[in-house]
């Protein structure tokens, strides 16, 4: 009998001693490094502070945190599993099942905000709301049919940079603003966390697109082109809406939208083109800008929150020579 | 008071509002040029658009005064101390200063976090100049020339009291003007319930309390002889967590707390792993600050890469006859080891350091307080087992013993202690660095004795018998930098030496004027190093001067004098004979609000970027440029990261030598350092003579292409 069988491939186990592309380990060591759960954020220090806003103020956070649950969770339970199917190494699957996890991360944390500030039934009406806002429903649909097996791997990136590199940030956007105004500051440092990973992932996926892109003839390259600009004028004709929709009531909207065409420029640049929106209508609110960084620079008071700076180590053991006393 | 609740800001003619404005210096110009004119409009937009219009009016002094001690704003026996005359003549002189916020953030953080502001927390009852002046006639308490002079120092910049201080001063509705408390848990219930009420009561009056934990028994340590009862030190970190989240000061500031646990304790693994990101809800602490004590003898065992022994304090004091505290693990260590009444668990010395790497990588936690070097320093009698949420009081502590209703049996005595700073760079430009010292000493001796915390019986006595207080320094760094000085050069650590030996001298020579005022000196000033005259023979056996050209310069460029070691001979003489007031004077402190509103570089820091970003509750994100920095001397504003743990722990080794308490010393690292870096800093600064290292932070740089275009503070 014979071990090998010629109809199942030969099963591999990943070995991250032989990388067919240095790109997979950096992402993932970041990656890893970066890793955090909600609990470690003191939430609770924000319920004065959520109280301070209108009730019209505190329905536009929740709904802005439902809409965003939703593109973590389309992203934690298709998107990212979509893109294992077209990975071209093992350690790629392997940074993918990493990315899918942190969006589940980062769909139980806004859930975690909920529980800390928001009574049930108005959370409940949130998510309702979720399900019946056509803008939120339609750019679901838009990109979930790229994620569709059967559409091509660049497609499905495109599709997943959007989302990860322009569609969050309508959302990113609130917690920003009300951080300036020194309200839900530590809300502000969970969001933070967040848009640290998502700056990674849409990086590291546009950094794949760009490989496989790479590999396609002139034609192919111009088609797939001209599918991602068409995909991102959808969006955008979406998002605007969405936009206006959220925030008329508070007079925000001509800002968020300066917002949204700065990110949209930073989608493409993800995906290796050049940006769409000219310069004077991509300026960001400094206040907003400045409080985006992914960085871990920012210096805080033990009287406050835990901030966005903290990373797991590397533990190396310390040798003879260092203990030289 | 709540977090203002004040107007949002209109927008000014370019469309940005002064949180914009403020931004901006975050981000560079087209030019590549740091944007600090945006930062002096955003604070010239700050007044016009808020604080201006903010201000509750008054059409003279006397009606002002007098409506604010009507409505129990103010408290009238401040006032009545002085001839309504003088009170006149020195709001008078303050105003005349024309003080000016030169940052946005030192205007904002004053006026959100201690302007007197109306009961319903909509309008400022008070300008900057007010909160000085009232400073200054509640701690001069009567004496018209102390409280101008105080007034000249706190406005010049010079000297600034701590935020309990100048905040809570002359008000009627208010906390203690106290920073900061240390109290120990002795290995029975009654200590541990009646700490966390001194825990709540202390948090409700504004204080940051620090608690020893190292007395209490182990998990799993017998209770009355049963075996396996106690649950350790983990489930008193919990109570203690939750009472200071509970408390808050008229809702100014949370409750911060932070707790001790000897090295050698059996729990210290667990009361680490709290702090892990993947812990359990159960045993995770979130706010609560962590600190390890260790002895030099876990030094010895990880050199020698041997294991170190775990000594369960219940037997430790069942066999000594005294509280683990008290007793030197360094010193018996052999004999614990060999002594089989005391039961004991053991892991690799090199283990324990490692894991407090990892610990402090992904939570900046614990401080660590070198046990021994703190005690060979300290020049009083009894033992230093502790230190405080910013790791820079080490005072000596007692016991106390209570009875089953929580009254003492015999009152023990704990640790507080009041704070101030010296701003390095205005206090060099005054010229007079013995008078700004004496002045600063007074002032905090007065908080020190107007201050009686019956709440806590203990930290009372203390207080009483040691009218301990801590003297600080900030603006290490903006001065060095104003003077084209690098940060940590020779010519840097030169001047740091001579100039905290000068300051030194000085504090010594104020509280021994005080003392002979008073006729009274510290309680055990007999058994203490300065009675016995030997703290001072380091200074009469060799002249301190500045070794370098650069640094002598400095001090003669302000006119500066430095003691000659024949002055310190009759300082020595005169404090043998008629004593010291306060048995503890130096401790510097991190400096955070402070150093904005006084436009420093925190502490003897350096800066922790160009532009920082200051994150707190009650102000948001703001964006603070170091001081005296343009756009033409920024090779001199490397940062903490740059600089690295080696010259940061020179600098503070230079200062360490001549400051009886501790120094608050940060360890700064890239994210691509590794557990074996942390350690070998670590080491360094045990070497170095360190008494006390406060938080280890890390600074993860944006991975290339994910970084936000044209930001300050993200490019290196």
């Amino acid at each position: 009998m014979t071990l090998h069988s010629a109809v199942h491939p030969v099963a591999k186990a990943v070995n991250w001693n032989r990388l067919q592309d240095d790109k997979d380990l950096e992402i993932w060591n970041r990656l890893t490094s970066n890793f955090w759960l909600p609990e470690k954020v003191p939430l609770s220090n924000d319920v004065q502070s959520w109280a301070s806003l209108t009730p019209e103020e505190q329905q536009l956070t929740i709904r802005v945190f439902t809409g965003l649950t939703l593109l973590d969770t389309i992203q934690n339970t298709v998107g990212a599993p979509a893109l294992m199917a077209d990975a071209v190494t093992p350690h790629e699957e392997a940074v993918l099942t990493n990315i899918a996890f942190m969006e589940a991360v980062h769909a139980r944390s806004y859930s975690s905000v909920f529980s800390t500030l928001c009574r049930t039934a108005e959370v409940d009406d949130a998510f309702r709301w979720s399900e019946e806002n056509e803008f939120l429903q339609a750019k679901s649909r838009l990109i979930l049919e790229e994620y569709n097996a059967t559409s091509n791997p660049l497609k499905k990136k495109i599709a997943s940079v959007f989302l990860e590199s322009f569609l969050f940030y309508s959302g990113f956007y609130l917690p920003m603003h009300w951080s300036s105004r020194a309200k839900l500051t530590n809300t502000a440092d969970l969001i933070r966390l967040i848009i640290r990973d998502e700056a990674v992932h849409g990086y590291y996926i546009g950094y794949k697109f760009q490989r496989g892109l790479e590999l396609l003839s002139e034609t192919e390259r111009t088609e797939i082109k001209d599918f991602a600009f068409a995909l991102l004028f959808d969006l955008y004709d979406l998002e605007t809406r969405y936009t206006e929709d959220l925030y008329d009531p508070l007079g925000l909207t001509e800002d968020v939208k300066h917002f949204l065409h700065y990110n949209a420029n930073k989608a493409l640049q993800n995906l290796g083109f050049e940006g769409l929106f000219p310069e004077a209508i991509c300026q960001v609110n400094p206040a907003i800008m400045a409080s985006l960084s992914p960085n871990a620079d920012e210096n805080h008071d033990f009287f406050s929150g835990s901030g966005s700076s903290y990373v797991i180590g590397k533990a190396v053991a310390t040798e003879d020579e260092d203990w030289d006393f | 008071m709540e977090a203002t609740v004040l107007e949002q800001p209109a927008s000014n003619q370019q469309g940005l509002d002064y949180h914009a404005l403020n931004a901006m210096l975050n981000l560079y110009d087209a030019e590549g040029k740091i944007q600090f004119e945006a930062d002096r409009q955003a604070a010239r937009q700050y007044f016009l658009e808020h604080v201006n219009q903010n201000t509750v009016f008054f059409h003279s002094l006397e009606e002002k005064l007098s409506y604010l001690v009507r409505e129990s704003y103010y408290e009238a026996e401040v006032l009545e101390q002085y001839d309504p005359a003088f009170v006149k003549a020195i709001f008078v002189a303050a105003y005349e200063r024309k003080f000016r916020f030169p940052t946005f953030l030192g205007a904002f953080k004053f006026y959100t976090s201690y302007a007197l502001k109306t009961f319903d927390g909509k309008r400022y009852l008070e300008r900057y100049e007010d909160r000085v002046v009232m400073a200054a006639l509640t701690l001069a308490r009567g004496d018209e020339n102390l409280a101008m002079r105080m007034m000249d120092e706190i406005i010049s910049n010079r000297f600034q009291p701590a935020t309990p201080t100048f905040l809570n001063a002359g008000k009627k509705q208010r906390g203690e003007l106290i920073s900061c408390f240390l109290l120990r848990l002795e290995d029975n219930m009654e200590s541990i319930g009646r700490s966390i009420n001194s825990a709540l009561q202390l948090s409700k009056r504004g204080g940051g309390v620090a608690l020893l934990l190292t007395n209490l028994r182990e998990a799993g340590a017998p209770i009355k002889g049963v075996e396996n009862q106690s649950s350790g030190v983990v489930p008193v970190m919990k109570l203690l967590e939750d009472s200071f989240s509970y408390a808050n000061q008229l809702g100014a500031r949370q409750g911060a707390g932070a707790v001790y646990l000897n090295a050698h304790h059996p729990d210290i693994l667990s009361f680490l792993d709290t702090k892990r990101e993947n812990a359990d809800e159960k045993i995770r602490i979130k706010t609560l600050s962590l600190g390890v004590v260790i002895p030099d003898i876990t030094f010895q065992l990880a050199k020698q890469n041997e294991e170190m022994y775990l000594f369960s304090p219940h037997d430790v004091e069942k066999v000594y006859d005294v509280p683990f505290s008290e007793i030197s693990v360094t010193e018996k260590y052999r004999e614990m080891v060999d002594n089989p009444q005391i039961r004991k668990k053991k892991m690799r010395a090199r283990d324990f350091f490692q894991l407090l790497a990892e610990i402090q990588f992904e939570s900046g936690y614990p401080y660590i307080l070198f046990e021994d070097t703190a005690n060979a320093a300290n020049p009083v009698a009894g033992r230093i087992n502790m230190s405080n949420l910013c790791s820079e009081i080490l005072q000596v502590n007692e016991a106390s013993i209570f009875k089953d209703d929580l009254s003492y049996a015999y009152l023990g005595s704990d640790i507080s202690c009041n704070l101030g700073s010296l701003n390095i760079a205005r206090a060099m430009d005054g010229g007079d660095l013995g008078a700004t010292v004496e002045t600063a000493i007074r002032a905090l001796t007065a908080v020190s004795e107007m201050s009686a915390i019956d709440s806590v019986p203990s930290v009372r006595r203390g207080n009483d018998e040691s009218h301990a207080i801590g003297l600080g320094q900030m603006n290490l760094h903006g001065f060095l930098a104003r003077e084209l000085i690098h940060y940590g050069s020779a010519e840097a650590i030169d001047f740091t030496n001579i100039y905290f030996c000068t300051v030194l001298y000085h504090c010594l020579r104020a509280s021994n004027e005080l003392a002979r005022e008073r006729a009274s000196s510290f309680k055990g000033f007999e058994d203490s190093q300065y009675a016995s005259g030997a703290f001072f023979d380091k200074y009469v056996a060799k002249n301190w001067v500045p070794e370098t050209e650069r640094g002598a310069a400095l001090f003669e460029k302000f006119g500066i004098h430095v003691p000659t070691r024949e002055e310190w001979a009759a300082l020595k003489e005169a404090v043998m004979k008629d004593g010291l007031f306060n048995r503890n004077l130096q401790a510097v402190p991190p400096t955070g609000s402070i150093s904005y509103i006084n436009n420093s570089t925190s502490s003897i820091h350096p800066i922790v970027s160009k532009i920082e970003i200051r994150k707190e509750g009650k102000i948001g994100r703001v964006y603070y440029p170091a001081p005296f920095m343009n756009n033409d001397n920024l090779e001199y504003y490397r940062d903490a990261y740059e600089i690295g743990p080696e010259a940061l722990i020179d600098t503070y080794a230079a200062a360490t030598q001549h400051v009886d308490q501790g120094l608050s010393l940060t360890l700064f690292f890239p994210d691509t350092a590794t557990t074996r870096d942390i350690n070998k800093a670590q080491i360094y600064a045990w070497k170095q003579g360190i008494k006390t290292i406060y938080y280890v932070r890390l600074r993860q740089m944006a991975l290339e292409g994910t970084e936000v275009q044209g930001c300050v503070a993200c490019s290196l």
